[in-house]
């Protein structure tokens, strides 16, 4: 506790039953008696609502574990996907009925101690970098799920995905996929 | 000690009006105990958010945290007005066991919650109600601004309330690691958020 008061990371641990039984109990007093502690606590939440609203609706891109994906699906998302092998393409769209849409990046990840993802222009053009995306080694796979607002924007073009190992200054291509995106109303 | 004296010693003395929010939880207890109606709103204004988290945290259900907050602001409320709470200087302690008592009573039912709310004269349904909401747009902006590890255990986390332990087995991390992550992404957000970033 610092002043009296308990650091916003302690709130979200207690939020998230990460604390002993002893600790949330004292925690939980606490919270009952203090107004800035409760209304920080609640300020957290209002904003993890939000990005709970933003993912199911598609509002945010990112990059998460296939785990994550069958919780959206038992949750009634429907979901449009795409999986694909190192080196593959595949044609592509978006229906007016998805509510997103997920990339399923296959690649031998083991060893790799930093991943990046590179999402441009098949040339190569208009590239945009994450790095040190999450990667789970073992299952070999990269679950990207692209904003939906970007995709329903798309009309006919070819995008590239590559996959990046960094390791100091260094790096090497993991893995390259090629995305031919049609708008739904051309797509057959 | 004359009527008189004891009137002129309470008038030359200098008149100190003592705002709400000065006042600590035991003070507003003990007013309402002298049938002070603003302090009883003035009371349901602080308590409400603190059970509605309560609630939230134990029922899952933000329908019935709003339940929660209801019952237990009017059944504090009915004891405070009697002066049936022997501790007003361990309000909270009394709050959080009402809370309880409250989650744990399966005698509840809607029809007789509805009963109490249309003869309470304090408007609780206004209290149980969140006060703001977040800016779609700032937020979804500020998200995408975020290193992708940050935006992926934010968005993680918070769909699902999931703890760090969980979230480590997925991403191949260990919860420490996420631990970490989640409050950096969280720090960098809410400064985005306030339009620092």
């Amino acid at each position: 506790m610092i002043n009296g008061k308990h650091p916003t990371a302690d709130l979200l641990a207690c939020w998230l039953g990460e604390l002993d039984e002893n600790a949330a109990a004292l925690l939980e007093e606490h919270l009952f008696g203090c107004a800035d502690c409760s209304a920080e606590l609640e300020e957290i939440l209002r904003i993890g609502d939000a990005i709970r609203g933003q993912m199911r609706n598609g509002g945010v891109g990112t990059v998460v574990s296939a785990a994550f994906v069958r919780r959206l699906q038992a949750d009634g998302l429907r979901i449009r996907a795409y999986t694909l092998r190192p080196g593959e393409s595949v044609h592509c769209t978006v229906a007016p009925e998805d509510d997103l849409v997920i990339s399923y990046l296959h690649a031998s990840l083991e060893g790799v101690r930093q991943l990046d993802l590179v999402f441009a222009d098949a040339d190569g053009g208009s590239p945009h970098r994450s790095a040190h995306i999450p990667f789970d080694a073992a299952a070999g796979v990269v679950a990207v799920v692209p904003p939906m607002a970007l995709l329903r924007s798309l009309g006919h073009a070819r995008k590239r995905m590559q996959l990046l190992a960094v390791a100091h200054d260094a790096e090497r291509l993991v893995a390259e996929y090629t995305f031919d995106h049609a708008p739904y109303n051309t797509w057959a | 000690m004359t009527l008189s004296i004891l009137a002129r010693d309470i008038y030359a003395r200098p008149v100190r009006y003592v705002a709400e929010e000065e006042q600590d939880d035991a003070s507003l207890a003990r007013r309402i105990a002298a049938s002070d109606t603003a302090a009883e709103a003035e009371f349901c204004r602080r308590f409400a958010p603190r059970i509605r988290l309560f609630g939230r945290k134990w029922l899952r259900s933000d329908a019935a945290a709003a339940d929660l907050v209801q019952d237990v602001l009017i059944s504090a409320l009915q004891k405070l007005r009697v002066g049936a709470v022997r501790d007003p200087e361990r309000i909270a302690s009394f709050m959080l066991s009402t809370a309880r008592q409250m989650m744990v009573d399966s005698r509840r039912n809607a029809g007789r919650r509805d009963r109490i709310l249309n003869a309470f004269p304090v408007d609780l349904v206004s209290v149980a109600e969140p006060e703001s909401e977040v800016a779609p747009e700032r937020l979804q902006h500020c998200l995408q601004a975020l290193p992708e590890h940050e935006r992926t255990v934010l968005v993680m986390t918070f769909y699902d309330d999931c703890p760090a332990d969980a979230l480590g087995k997925q991403l191949g991390l260990n919860a420490g690691h996420v631990r970490v992550i989640r409050h950096r992404g969280l720090e960098h957000l809410r400064s985005c958020m306030e339009g620092s970033q």
